[in-house]
């Protein structure tokens, strides 16, 4: 029975996934645990105080080492490094791969029963990691990607239609950055098929927005990125875990041939319950879909092989067979 | 982990409505009714998940065809039994209610081993103590509604009388769920505000007599007893115990030594989490609630001691 959810990082991300929870009294405790154990107790005593104010039984508590995470039905994992002036696309690959593979260690030590929800980026291969080095089941290892994707793609339908706001179902699928996969076809307001109600060229164009929707807050922010949609959906994900809703909703897992993939990791639409994902869910798509999603898994396996190249899986015993 | 799945026993209005409440609240995954009458489950649970079309989390429900059905449940509510009629003295209804419960539960500890069960059937603290006797389980797992249904009739008799905010009421009442009850509005606050600082000591006596006969009010003006209040007040205990909130919740609970009393089930103010009754607390009674209090498990004790004349637990 649901009672302690982990949060790993204490930025304005995990933050204010804690938040979530804690407002909405999702689970008993919420265990903050990041590198500056003050910055994770200053927040976590403020979000207790917040609890009491909303009536909530939420606890947040700071973790004050490692094993302060046992016990945790969930554990998210949004940890990560900013790139910083100089720093390549790989070196920032590799440091995030790393930071999140100590977070993977600790938690297959002291959290081994737990469900693993991954937002770190990119996200895609961070997922990977934590299956390579936790060794858990695929079922409790889930990256958090299409349930943003389709909130971001939602939002631009709205803003196009001037209706049905909380009524629009968009399914984003494939990797959780350029190369995302949206799904016209499976996205309805109210029931209604998109296409129904907008041309080709409009649908278009919110494709196009939804793929940029991260960068563009990126460029108004001027210093950091979007937190409150992802933390948003982020909770989603850990309530329809706590509440073993069944609700079906794109996250990156693991595929063993699914869309005929294997030992990779991507976006595609699955029951989440008690268990973590629970069923991956295999939809019929077009040519053109076929395509964009091979692609995102191009792209993905680009940057996992960057990782097997750079030596860094050498000491993991779940590495993929026939690479060094 | 697995489901999240709640088990009714009884799908007559308290049961459909508790039912019904957490469903729309979105509490568990799984909800199966279970009643005699099986057409009345099945309707009613298929209505009620076309309903939760609408719900936040979209909970199934189902009717179970037999009682075997009800399995694995995290929590099983009982609100099995038949009301008194006529001619029937309290022993003939103790001793059917009784049978009822025992038939029930046996069946829950067959089906459901590790559940929590929740205790709607009258005379509830009797029904209570046998759901003890029968399943052997731990006192924890084994708890009566009670004061959650009472305190909220408190609530609502304080909110009429100041116009304050409900839901910022306190509530608190102990002893048996019948009419030895005692409800403590000196106790609580609302709001920030202790109560005696809102209302006379005549008006604190008015609150006390109308909460007591808070169930009767109803039935006389519906010919039936409420179900509202009951089925909310059941959600509201379902849901603590399966998100495991630590709340405190007035429910009937086994005494083992606590207010001085062991082997009997009578209301008090308890913890209720994940494992059901985390802790009970003790409260400090004046003399005067000491001696109600008194009176309350008597006369719980003799319902108890009626079943055992006849040879009920033997």
């Amino acid at each position: 029975m649901a009672s302690k959810v982990t949060v790993i990082g204490t930025g304005n991300f995990g933050s204010t996934v804690a938040f979530i929870l804690a407002m909405r009294g999702s689970c008993h405790e919420v265990i903050l645990r990041g590198r500056n154990v003050n910055v994770a107790k200053g927040k976590a005593l403020d979000m207790s105080q917040a609890a009491n104010a909303a009536r909530e039984h939420t606890i947040v508590r700071a973790a004050e080492g490692p094993e302060d995470i046992a016990g945790s039905e969930i554990v998210v994992i949004t940890a990560g490094a900013p790139r910083t002036p100089g720093m390549s696309r790989d070196d920032l690959l590799v440091k995030n791969a790393d930071i999140v593979k100590n977070y993977a260690l600790e938690i297959k030590k002291y959290a081994p029963d737990a469900i693993v929800v991954v937002v770190s980026n990119p996200l895609d291969v961070m997922t990977y990691v934590v299956h390579k080095y936790t060794g858990f089941p695929r079922e409790r290892i889930l990256g958090m990607a299409g349930i943003l994707d389709a909130a971001r793609m939602a939002h631009f339908i709205y803003e196009k239609l001037g209706y049905g706001a909380g009524q629009i179902r968009a399914t984003v699928m494939g990797g959780h950055g350029d190369t995302m996969v949206p799904l016209p076809k499976f996205t309805t307001v109210a029931g209604v098929p998109i296409d129904d109600l907008l041309d080709s060229e409009e649908i278009g164009e919110i494709v196009q927005k939804t793929r940029n929707g991260g960068a563009q807050i990126v460029n108004l922010l001027g210093d950091g990125s979007a937190y409150y949609a992802p933390a948003k959906s982020t909770a989603v994900m850990v309530d329809a875990i706590l509440k073993d809703t069944k609700q079906i909703h794109s996250c990156a897992v693991m595929l063993k041939g699914e869309y005929g993939y294997s030992d990779m990791v991507s976006g595609v639409p699955v029951m989440i319950g008690a268990e973590g994902a629970e069923q991956i869910i295999e939809m019929t798509l077009k040519t053109l879909q076929k395509t964009r999603f091979k692609n995102s898994i191009a792209s993905v396996a680009e940057m996992v092989d960057i990782l097997y190249s750079n030596g860094f899986f050498d000491d993991c015993n779940n590495k993929k067979s026939g690479k060094k | 982990m697995k489901s999240r799945k709640v088990g009714i026993v009884g799908a007559g209005a308290v049961g459909a409505t508790a039912a019904y409440t957490l469903a729309m609240m979105g509490t568990c995954h799984e909800i199966v009714l279970f009643d005699i009458a099986e057409g009345v489950a099945k309707g009613k649970a298929i209505d009620m998940a076309q309903a939760s079309y609408y719900s936040a989390q979209g909970t199934i429900i189902t009717a179970a065809e037999n009682a075997s059905d009800i399995k694995d449940c995290d929590i099983v509510v009982v609100t099995a039994g038949v009301p008194r009629k006529g001619d029937m003295t309290r022993a003939d209804l103790l001793m059917i209610n009784a049978k009822i419960t025992k038939q029930v539960v046996e069946n829950i500890k067959e089906n459901s081993p590790d559940a929590i069960i929740i205790c709607v059937s009258n005379p509830l603290d009797v029904m209570t103590y046998v759901t003890k006797q029968i399943t052997g389980w731990d006192n924890n797992r084994i708890i009566g509604l009670a004061g959650a249904l009472d305190g909220s009739r408190m609530a609502y008799q304080i909110q009429k009388l100041t116009g304050y905010a409900a839901n910022q009421t306190g509530s608190l009442v102990i002893g048996d769920h019948g009419e030895n009850m005692i409800p403590l509005p000196q106790k609580i606050s609302v709001g920030d505000i202790p109560l005696t600082e809102l209302v006379s000591k005549e008006a604190m006596e008015g609150i006390i007599e109308r909460t007591k006969f808070g169930g009767a009010e109803i039935v006389k003006h519906l010919g039936t007893s409420g179900y509202y209040g009951p089925g909310r007040a059941i959600a509201h205990m379902v849901e603590a115990i399966l998100n495991d909130s630590k709340a405190i919740v007035s429910c009937c609970t086994i005494l083992n030594g606590e207010y001085g009393y062991s082997d009997v089930a009578v209301g008090v103010p308890i913890v209720l989490g994940a494992n059901g009754v985390e802790k009970i607390i003790e409260l400090e009674l004046d003399s005067e609630t000491e001696e109600k209090f008194k009176v309350s498990v008597n006369s719980i004790q003799d319902g108890i001691d009626i079943l055992k004349e006849n040879n009920f637990f033997s």
